[in-house]
């Protein structure tokens, strides 16, 4: 649109809603962050407190007395793995409809579709059917089964292909189809025009759809709460655990916050300029 | 891109390779298998398993899965109150926090359009809730909305405005919710209102210019329209995972006080694993997916409608 002289008393209004959204959007975040380096007579004070002496007894009692960094090796390890589950099968798929556009859009349809399945219509489902699979030998042998693993690597895979694979369809159809065409008449095989022409050039849209698979398979909290119980929680659950009934220690709940969500943030903003595409399944691309 | 390419032809005479012995039709359908069985299985699976636990009696403190019974929990479902009041919190979550999120996030996205400066630091801070766990953020809005020591109600207190009991009272309870929802999602709506507002044509804005149209002219007649589609596809996702929302409800409220913020998901997941009737949380189940799948179906067209524009677009 074009600039438009304006009334420098709008563009201060406007510099100054600005900066009241800028500081709603952060404040809870920094909120939190802060809060997780106060000793605790410094929380839950009136008037809340903005400066203190900071202390690092927090992280100390969330990672020495309540073992808070194994949810985040937890976490780490089922996230991994699913966002290469996720990533590997869901390039291959993607790479088949938006070169051969297998299906002609119907199984992308229906693809999409169960995206939008509602988690906790499946949850109950996925509890039962991992708790028998659990007791089986197999289930023990690829930890498949209530609180290993395997069951939340699948959950997790299950849950972010379909949102994965329309995010993919939309890089690889930005690749120009000549350079495959003229690859096959050099006499390349297809799987090697995949392998060699075709995945380099879809790197970047690759790399960004297993950094939202990884942020989202790193905040999730439903299957990881029916499906784990103390060995395999996540972080999301972990910070839960934190509330007893003798009450909310705000201080190292803080401190394990900070730590389940920092990493993500860190994430999020070297990736920022894909957050639009990333988020609309590739409709939009910001 | 070009030595990508070089590197692949080198040391290859120019003929069509046989590609395997496959037909193009053949190696497409390869492709898609592996992603296809691992979404068949266990999207398929769980749903004929939750179809079959519903006809039947299966209330787990009486030993799991029992008699055939037919339509009964159907029944019991339509004509339990809880189910339809859960249905009825679940909307009036929705609307008020979608409604407010799609308003506030393109009146933010009209604010930075028009900026000139420090625009990227203020997107790099308002990605940042997208970032964050809902049930990690949740539970410590919780500090915030304290009645006694949280922040907001000091802000409020020093403005002289009455500092209400944020989740205790049971009028307020599912507002606190949809605020909190409004924190995290709203900038959703900015950024990619903003991205849609940056990549519009200059030249229709510039010949409306010319032609002495007002500012509420060319909104309504030029940017609007051509917005729409992105605004659109951004409320239907914001529509669908709010009819799903669990996360927020379970770490900020767990559905209370009383049921006032228990949602349909929250109000199925207490019935399955804190009641123990999987049949009548499977029952739910399903009307909830069907509801959702039949929205999703109609609602998700543009989606596709693009994707085979583009697949036509290449061929």
């Amino acid at each position: 649109m074009l600039q438009r002289p304006v009334h420098p008393a709008f563009s201060t209004l406007r510099y100054a809603l600005i900066l009241l959204v800028v500081l709603f959007a952060a404040f809870p975040i920094f909120w939190m962050i802060l809060t997780s380096f106060k000793p605790p007579g410094d929380i839950m004070v009136s008037p809340p407190r903005l400066f203190f002496t900071p202390t690092l007894d927090n992280y100390v009692h969330a990672i020495v007395d309540k073992d808070f960094l194994r949810y985040v090796t937890n976490t780490l390890i089922v996230s991994v793995i699913s966002t290469l589950f996720v990533v590997v099968l869901g390039s291959l798929a993607a790479y088949s409809f938006a070169r051969y556009n297998t299906g002609d859009g119907h199984i992308l349809f229906f693809i999409l579709s169960t995206k939008m399945f509602p988690a906790i219509a499946v949850v109950l489902p996925y509890f039962l059917i991992f708790r028998d699979i659990g007791r089986t030998g197999i289930g023990q042998f690829l930890q498949i089964g209530l609180d290993k693993p395997g069951a939340l690597i699948i959950s997790y895979t299950m849950f972010n292909l379909p949102f994965a694979i329309w995010l993919l369809v939309s890089f690889f159809q930005d690749i120009p189809r000549e350079l495959e065409d003229s690859a096959r008449l050099d006499g390349l095989s297809r799987l090697k025009v995949l392998r060699k022409v075709v995945l380099p050039l879809a790197a970047p849209g690759i790399a960004v759809t297993a950094i939202f698979t990884l942020i989202f398979c790193w905040n999730e909290f439903l299957f990881a709460y029916i499906l784990t119980r103390k060995t395999w929680s996540t972080v999301t659950v972990g910070v839960e655990s934190f509330f007893t009934l003798q009450g909310i220690l705000w201080g190292p709940v803080a401190a394990a916050a900070t730590l389940a969500v920092l990493p993500m943030l860190l994430f999020v903003l070297a990736m920022q300029r894909w957050m639009v595409r990333g988020l609309t399944f590739g409709a939009v691309r910001g | 891109m070009a030595a990508t390419y070089a590197t692949a032809g080198t040391g290859r005479p120019t003929h069509v390779a046989r590609g395997g012995g496959m037909s193009d039709r053949a190696f497409a359908w390869a492709l898609i298998a592996p992603a296809m069985a691992i979404i068949l299985v266990f999207a398929l699976v769980p749903l004929g398993y939750a179809v079959m636990v519903s006809f039947r009696m299966a209330d787990l403190t009486r030993g799991g899965l029992r008699e055939f019974v037919g339509l009964d929990n159907y029944r019991t479902v339509l004509f339990d109150q809880s189910f339809w009041e859960s249905i009825a919190v679940t909307l009036k979550f929705t609307v008020a926090a979608v409604g407010l999120e799609m308003i506030l996030g393109i009146a933010i996205a009209f604010l930075l359009h028009g900026a000139t400066h420090g625009k990227t630091i203020v997107r790099s801070i308002l990605i940042l809730p997208l970032a964050t766990a809902p049930a990690v953020t949740g539970l410590f809005w919780r500090n915030l909305y304290d009645p006694q020591f949280g922040v907001i109600n000091w802000l409020l207190g020093s403005l002289g405005l009455p500092e209400p009991n944020w989740l205790g009272d049971i009028d307020i309870a599912l507002w606190s919710v949809v605020l909190f929802d409004v924190w995290q999602w709203t900038p959703f709506v900015a950024l990619i209102a903003l991205a849609g507002l940056s990549s519009l044509p200059r030249e229709p804005f510039e010949a409306a210019e010319l032609d002495g149209a007002s500012t509420w002219r060319v909104l309504r007649v030029l940017t609007f329209p051509m917005l729409a589609p992105v605004l659109f596809l951004v409320l239907i996702l914001r529509t669908i995972d709010s009819l799903r929302l669990y996360d927020a409800v379970a770490v900020l409220t767990r559905g209370g006080p009383g049921t006032v913020t228990e949602t349909m998901t929250f109000y199925l997941f207490r019935t399955g694993l804190k009641l123990f009737r999987m049949d009548y949380a499977s029952t739910m189940a399903i009307f909830f997916l069907y509801a959702l799948l039949v929205a999703s179906v109609f609602a998700l067209r543009p989606l596709l409608r693009q994707f085979t524009e583009r697949a036509q677009a290449q061929n």
